[in-house]
């Protein structure tokens, strides 16, 4: 017995050390390891997505040249119009007359059960609509007395009723509307149209910011930032009073030709260093050289809105040498004119909490509306008499809605009449760009509080835009960190809804 | 008890893969082991009959357990229930033939044994699957029939609520499940007594509430709830047909009514008549030419990119081409030969506030396959606008602050498929209308013009009523 189990132990020692030394079994086990490299290495190869064009731009001098995109896009530029700080759905377009019935009397346990909010606590009481609401154009579209102007353009615009989102802080919300995630990091979608399709016009940036309002985003300009992407496609911020962009003169005593020639010296030597570390960002620096000796031109003609005739100042209501939502949306309709591809506008103080008079339902919001109505209507208008309105999609919309109940921060009543932040349900709209005129997509319940259905995300909203321009959500990547990225990560449906 | 019958139950459709693959496997040996070279096969027969013999009265097994709670045809089930005891039956008899020696009982047993597994199986795949499976996405032609059943619907006014309008819905959307073939939930939809009969747990419909209707209930809840409907991954009902079908059951759920007999709120005239336009062709306006079109030069295209133009192909998979000349603001003959080399790719060009020479205007004529020509704010004139009457495939023209008389842009009428016209600040205005009409009259005409009213509110600022300054006073 003992004798056959030591036979065993030695055959067992035999089999082990020729395991490790035959060639016959060195390529057994490898067959399979190196078979699976080749075939990885063949299927990367190919060109899956048709993106291997879009990453060889890198080859070429210039990041911001114009591409084409995945199919014939309707949209070839953005305006998106964003209201920071997030107004309220509930008195400007989604009518709640159910509301105005509760108005006053406590909110019921039912909605509060595991909710959590920003600001309220305890029981809240349930705030009707504090505006009138009437139906416009043929569409019947729901808008208040706030937007006088808009309720006459009612008709092309689609509206989607039941967006949600799941963060109920500024920053990270307005994240997540623009860059598809609600931390920090990802290009947005500003960047990413830019990265796809480049800009139409060598000598303004791809993608411009134009912030009102007196305050940037609560995210910061993050929000307009290019992550991961080469830096050449994050926001160029301009400004509508002083100098559109900061730091673009040339300092005294330096002039054009001498600014080329160092210009050219230094994108010579840039070329070395690409050649040697073939870094896209290397590239991206010589293309904003290039780029900014450009704009130094072609930026405060186009910025400046002095020229523009008499009656475009009546219609945007536009004050010259102010800084405006006005004055900023005119600047927008100029720059795609021009050729920009994504115009970015953030406009400040929409957060109506009725903690201040500026943040009262009924009388800041009130205000901020006047500022916004009659310039976003003329931008429609103006946009369709330039024949423009069909190629350019307009977004209108905050980073999450307005709770249907008055905001009590910490269990008080505040002086004013608010509403505090709200995940649930709110509403956006879009316009021009191949998106149906005189719609409305999706539907909350009768007090506004939850969407009932036609729910939709920024993950959506993200896909609409990007297939307006042209783009599958899903193929428009970049590879970063071993993976490729995209804009909704692994969300986003196109809202076919609303797309004509 | 139930729920654990019940979960036996489902484990039905996995098992049955084994005794198909085992007993055709055993039949396969069968009859290879007749040459000689095979022979030897014959002493795994009786395994392998066994182990299908063993396999099958599982599935037998989990199969009656499955017909207890599976609301299927009873019919189709009854005949799929007896051929598969009879398939464990033959299988079992097939090995003790074998065990016995009896190979002439087990050659005939064999060949039935084939064709019992294959009917039970596909009736097996026509309860899961529904009727036809085997068939449906094989044969266009089939579909195209299923399709063209709809019924068409010329005046939507007259049409019978239910029969034109709900049942194609229903037919389209919940049939699958619920009608002949299947019966989940023990509801049928395809017969008026079974919708009014309702499910197992239940009436569906409360003729005039459809909110208190399980069937448009159902629909509504959200799409990851189990009791959504469709359910998740299946064809979802449009949001039209939604609304159609709360229409339907608020309207108290008629069955011979006509569409004109019930009262029609919001949006139900508006869907009705998209449903009538559905059935006629839809026209879909193409921004390119539908002839295909050669690869464009790439010499010229550099060539016109080195001189400032933006030029890319429209898609990926174009080889048409999408031209920008905003940046500049003359041309020279370098460009017009440049333009003349990709003269069959231009399919759109934009060139606002462009000096217009005749030689540029003999470049763009050139360019037949153009649909689309922006050349606002640019010097053209009657004359040279009137030598653009080659471009056929035309849809867009803007000629937005240009000099161009209503006499020039007649002169252009040759240009059938111009669908779009933008005349803003021109000499030509909305009292030619009528006159540009009868050129061009499918085309969406713009004379821009358009004014914001002045409202005394656009300058004016709210303020807090006077009780709340009185606070903030007090606060300071």
């Amino acid at each position: 017995m003992s004798k056959r189990s030591n036979k065993n132990i030695i055959q067992e020692a035999n089999l082990q050390t020729s395991h490790q030394i035959t060639r016959k079994y060195f390529f057994k086990e490898c067959f399979s390891g190196i078979g699976a490299m080749a075939l990885g290495s063949m299927v990367g190869g190919c060109d899956w997505l048709g993106e291997k064009d879009r990453f060889d731009q890198f080859a070429n001098t210039n990041p911001l040249m114009a591409q084409a995109p995945h199919f014939i896009g309707k949209a070839k530029s953005v305006i998106y119009l964003h209201m920071a700080g997030a107004p309220s759905q509930l008195e400007l377009f989604d009518y709640k007359p159910e509301l105005l019935k509760l108005d006053g009397q406590e909110c019921p346990q039912s909605l509060l059960e595991g909710k959590k909010f920003a600001f309220i606590r305890g029981v809240p009481k349930m705030l009707g609509p504090q505006a009138i609401f009437k139906q416009r154009g043929q569409s019947g579209a729901w808008i208040s007395d706030n937007l006088p102007h808009l309720a006459t353009v009612a008709d092309e615009i689609s509206f989607l009723k039941a967006v949600q989102t799941d963060q109920f802080n500024h920053g990270p919300a307005q994240l997540l509307m623009h860059t598809g995630s609600a931390r920090l990091g990802r290009p947005s979608i500003g960047a990413w149209a830019t990265y796809g399709l480049g800009s139409e016009n060598s000598n303004l940036p791809g993608f411009v910011v134009l912030t009102s309002g007196g305050n940037n985003p609560d995210a910061g300009k993050s929000v307009w930032g290019n992550g991961f992407l080469p830096s050449v496609y994050q926001g160029v911020q301009c400004r509508s009073e002083g100098d559109p962009v900061l730091f673009l003169k040339d300092p005294a005593g330096i002039d054009r030709d001498l600014r080329k020639a160092s210009i050219d010296a230094i994108n010579e030597a840039n070329q070395l260093t690409y050649n040697e570390f073939k870094d896209p960002e290397t590239i991206a620096r010589m293309a904003q050289y290039e780029m900014a000796f450009k704009m130094q031109i072609s930026v405060p003609d186009v910025m400046n809105i002095n020229d523009e005739p008499a009656y475009i100042h009546e219609m945007y209501g536009t004050q010259p040498g102010t800084t405006s939502f006005a004055n900023n949306v005119l600047l927008a309709r100029k720059l795609v004119e021009k050729g920009v591809r994504f115009v970015q506008l953030f406009d400040w103080g929409w957060d109506s909490h009725g903690t201040d008079v500026k943040n009262a339902v009924d009388i800041g919001l009130v205000n901020k509306c006047r500022s916004i109505d009659k310039p976003i209507t003329a931008l429609l208008l103006d946009l369709k008499q330039r024949g423009l309105l069909d190629e350019t999609l307009i977004v209108w919309g905050g980073e999450f809605g307005r709770t249907p109940m008055q905001e009590n921060r910490d269990g008080k009543t505040l002086p004013f009449k608010g509403r505090d932040h709200h995940t649930e349900a709110f509403t956006t709209w879009m316009a021009g760009g191949g998106i149906k005129k005189g719609t409305s997509f999706g539907e909350t319940d009768e007090i506004g509080y939850s969407a009932i259905n036609g729910k939709v995300t920024a993950h959506d909203m993200q896909a609409t835009i990007l297939n307006q321009l042209g783009f599958d959500h899903e193929k428009l990547v970049y590879p970063f960190q071993g993976r490729s990225f995209r804009l909704t990560d692994v969300h986003g449906r196109v809202i076919n809804e609303i797309v004509a | 008890m139930e729920t654990i019958i019940n979960f036996i139950g489902h484990f039905h459709p996995v098992l049955v893969h084994l005794p198909i693959g085992i007993l055709l496997f055993a039949i396969l040996m069968q009859i290879i082991s007749k040459w000689k070279k095979f022979d030897q096969l014959t002493n795994a027969l009786p395994f392998a009959y066994l182990l299908g013999a063993i396999s099958a009265v599982f599935s037998c097994l989990t199969g009656l357990a499955l017909a207890n709670n599976g609301d299927y045809d009873t019919d189709l089930v009854f005949k799929h229930q007896w051929l598969g005891i009879s398939v464990a039956v033959f299988s079992l008899a097939g090995y003790f033939f074998i065990k016995k020696n009896k190979t002439a009982y087990v050659k005939w047993l064999s060949y039935l044994l084939l064709l019992l597994i294959i009917l039970t199986g596909h009736l097996g795949g026509t309860l899961t699957h529904g009727e036809g499976y085997l068939t449906t996405g094989v044969s266009k032609e089939e579909d195209g029939i299923e399709k063209s059943n709809k019924p068409i619907i010329t005046n939507a006014q007259e049409a019978l609520v239910y029969k034109d309008i709900i049942q194609p819905i229903l037919k389209d959307k919940c049939y699958g499940c619920h009608s002949a073939i299947k019966q989940k939930g023990k509801l049928r939809l395809d017969e008026k007594e079974w919708i009014l009969k309702g499910g197992e747990d239940g009436i569906i419909i409360h003729a005039g509430e459809a909110m208190n209707s399980v069937m448009y209930k159902n629909i509504l809840l959200d799409p990851v709830d189990e009791k959504h409907m469709p359910p998740k991954g299946k064809p979802q009902i449009t949001d039209q047909e939604r609304i159609l079908l709360e229409w339907w059951i608020n309207t108290g759920a008629s069955f011979d009514k006509k569409v004109k007999e019930l009262p029609q709120t919001n949006s139900i005239p508006n869907i009705l008549v998209a449903l009538q336009n559905n059935n006629a062709k839809k026209v879909e306006v193409l921004s390119i030419p539908e002839k295909e079109v050669a690869v464009a030069d790439e010499k010229a295209i550099n060539g016109l990119k080195n001189k400032g133009v933006t030029i890319v192909k429209v898609a990926l998979n174009s080889n048409y081409l999408n031209a920008n000349f905003i940046t500049l603001s003359h041309t020279n003959d370098t460009i017009h030969d440049l333009i003349e080399d990709i003269k069959e790719n231009l399919v759109w060009i934009k060139m606002p506030g462009m000096q217009f020479t005749d030689a540029l205007t003999k470049a763009i004529a050139g360019c037949t396959s153009l649909t689309k020509l922006s050349i606002n704010n640019t010097t053209i004139s009657d004359m040279q606008l009137a030598k653009l009457n080659s471009l056929n495939e035309l849809q867009y023209l803007n000629i937005v602050n240009t000099k161009i008389t209503l006499a020039g842009l007649l002169k252009i009428s040759n240009l059938k498929k111009l669908n779009q016209l933008y005349l803003g600040q021109t000499s030509i205005t909305a009292n030619d209308l009528n006159k540009i009409k009868s050129v061009f009259p499918n085309a969406k005409i713009d004379f821009g013009n358009y004014q914001v009213e002045k409202l005394i509110t656009d300058t004016q600022l709210v303020k807090a009523p006077e009780k709340f300054s009185v606070k903030v006073t007090e606060k300071k």
